[in-house]
């Protein structure tokens, strides 16, 4: 008798951190340890409410709990908004394939983040920067809307600005007070210089608009399709290759993904719908 | 034991119902639907001359189920023992193609494989072809030839059994009483009768290719306004998602009971609008046309790259529960046609 795979594990909400007007972190304690990779993703349940599916924002390298980043964009994510601290709720997974972090080794890590997309960003640049002496450089382009709008502030805007061979640049769409950075959409921070191509990866996550964006910029750079990394925003539900909705030409997304390289996925219609 | 004769049936229905539930077809004006099978008081099943109008899949995976409890797990569901009788080579076939999703190895459905692993199979051959039946399109034949327990084929004054499976074989052993032996004469009718519903089959689809794999069609027809002008007298029933015998898309949502709560598991249908939604409101098939193509192109392409078969089996399900006018067959003869004008095209450039 094989392990009922829609049977989520019991966990709690033990913290609930405010990052922007519309997006939370919740610090989740699982019943049991709960490994997964960075860049693979697992379903969240309220219980009695419904279920979606998140990639964790903490590192893989702790497994007593996880921290979940979610930004209010629908019904139950709107009802994860208004639970407190000591919520029973739900976890099934971890799902699909997450980023090939060991084939980074080596190279230049190019890292493109937009919005709620540094959330799975987090999880990879902690894991990168456990072991950072493995990469040339670890170069990161994160864009918000507005100063207001970045998640992760105290670290983005201090601690991870001062690691060694780590290079972070934020732009805002809009600025306000005392923002003196850049201006504008993401890719317009980007440079060919910011890293030597030809031994460079990138990773690109966002909403999907600014991720067609930089998948474009990237290309026109010299990027080569297998070597840029998405990470793919599908309705995920099943998290087994069955269910159907989370298709992406040939591929589940669920199983196959979330992360693709463009190579992988450019041929099939309307991916940045 | 291989093959066995039996004049008359109902002694066999009778001796299989007392070690399982037997379900077997009932006909209900021109379509035939599942009914238990009661020994004491139901009247002989009606034999199908085609498949059944309601999928096999009812049985494995139904139209709604537990899929788990919290925060207290469930226990497992148990399945009794059963036979579905009168099942058809395209059946088979589509057991075969759900067989390769939800007994993935190391991915597998517990509720499928539990259903499935109680199931006793009882296949037989099509007497004729119905009016929407088009197996022959996707290389499929009117009568059992693998993925049976036991399969049935009418003959002059009784019926051949044949054991498909090692507990198959073993019924047909241990009933032996039963049953006699069969005649070559009788084995030569069997073909004569089977080959008469092939040429049949053949007849009706004269202008489709036929046996050959149709990716290659479907896929170059990815970007065909067919599916757009196909769409247009869809009315968005979702019929042919629901009485497919191979769409297995589902939905999990969650509810709240007195003391637990429960995700279940829900047919869904990739004809319907939100399906392919996330919940900051991109959605990429907006539009029916998408989302025909993108059913064709999953039946025919993807599944076929990732599986190796088509996710259709030629049943005709779909054409028979059409609450608008889309036809598989036009679908197919039409990108066909298309196909080959192109091909002209290219070939009269070339000279």
């Amino acid at each position: 008798m094989t392990a009922n795979p829609y049977q989520p594990m019991n966990a709690e909400i033990v913290d609930i951190i405010e990052e922007s007007p519309t997006i939370k972190s919740f610090v989740i304690v699982p019943d049991g340890p709960f490994r997964f990779d960075t860049g693979q993703f697992v379903e969240l349940t309220l219980p009695g409410e419904g279920e979606a599916p998140f990639t964790p924002s903490s590192s893989p390298a702790i497994t007593k709990d996880m921290e979940i980043t979610i930004m209010k964009a629908g019904r139950v994510t709107a009802l994860l908004h208004e639970c407190r601290k000591g919520q029973p709720v739900g976890i099934r997974g971890p799902y699909g394939t997450g980023y090939p972090v060991d084939e980074f080794a080596g190279k230049h890590v190019y890292i493109v983040g937009g919005g709620v997309g540094l959330a799975p960003i987090r999880s990879l640049f902690l894991t990168l920067v456990d072991r950072i002496g493995d990469f040339r450089s670890l170069v990161c382009r994160f864009g918000a809307r507005t100063p207001e709008d970045f998640i992760y502030k105290d670290t983005l805007f201090g601690a991870w600005q001062k690691l060694d061979g780590v290079d972070i640049k934020l732009t805002v769409d809009k600025a306000n007070g005392d923002w003196d950075g850049p201006v504008g959409v993401v890719t317009k921070i980007l440079s060919p210089k910011d890293v030597d191509i030809d031994n460079a990866v990138a990773i690109v996550c966002g909403p999907p608009v600014m991720m067609k964006y930089a998948t474009v910029s990237l290309l026109g750079y010299g990027f080569k399709p297998a070597r840029i990394y998405l990470s793919m925003e599908k309705n995920m539900s099943c998290g087994i290759g069955k269910c159907g909705h989370c298709m992406l030409g040939k591929y589940y997304v669920c199983k196959d993904g979330p992360v693709f390289t463009f190579e992988q996925i450019s041929k099939y219609p309307n991916i940045w719908e | 034991m291989e093959t066995a004769f039996i004049s008359k049936l109902r002694p066999f229905w009778d001796a299989l119902a007392q070690t399982m539930d037997v379900y077997a077809p009932r006909k209900i004006a021109e379509h035939y639907v599942y009914s238990r099978y009661d020994p004491s008081d139901s009247p002989d099943p009606d034999w199908n001359e085609i498949r059944s109008c309601t999928p096999p899949k009812d049985f494995l995976f139904p139209p709604r189920e537990l899929a788990s409890v919290l925060p207290q797990p469930s226990e497992p569901v148990e399945i009794r023992p059963f036979a579905v009788l009168g099942l058809k080579a395209c059946d088979l076939r589509s057991l075969e193609i759900l067989d390769r999703v939800f007994r993935e190895e190391g991915m597998e459905d517990p509720s499928y494989a539990v259903r499935r692993q109680a199931m006793f199979t009882i296949a037989s051959d099509c007497s004729s072809a119905g009016e929407s039946c088009f197996c022959n399109v996707l290389g499929g034949r009117p009568y059992p030839e693998s993925g049976f327990d036991l399969s049935i084929s009418p003959v002059t004054d009784g019926y051949i059994i044949q054991g498909g499976s090692p507990r198959g074989k073993s019924f047909l052993f241990s009933h032996a009483k039963m049953f006699g032996d069969v005649p070559d004469a009788l084995l030569d009718e069997r073909k004569g009768r089977r080959e008469g519903v092939v040429r049949q089959l053949a007849q009706a689809h004269a202008d489709l290719p036929l046996g050959v794999p149709l990716k290659d069609l479907v896929e170059r027809g990815y970007d065909s306004e067919i599916f757009d002008e196909e769409a247009r007298t869809c009315v968005e029933c979702q019929a042919c998602t629901r009485v497919c015998p191979t769409c297995h898309c589902f939905y999990l949502y969650d509810t709240r009971q007195q003391d637990y709560f429960a995700k279940m598991k829900m047919w869904d249908s990739c004809m319907r609008i939100g399906y392919a939604g996330v919940a900051g409101g991109a959605n990429p098939r907006k539009i029916l046309g998408d989302r025909l193509r993108h059913r064709y192109m999953h039946k025919f392409v993807w599944f076929f790259d990732r599986y190796g078969i088509e996710m259709c089996v030629g049943c005709g399900r779909c054409i028979d529960a059409e609450t608008g006018d889309v036809d598989m067959r036009r679908i197919l003869r039409r990108l066909n046609e298309e196909l080959l004008n192109e091909e002209r095209t290219a070939m009269k450039a070339t000279k």
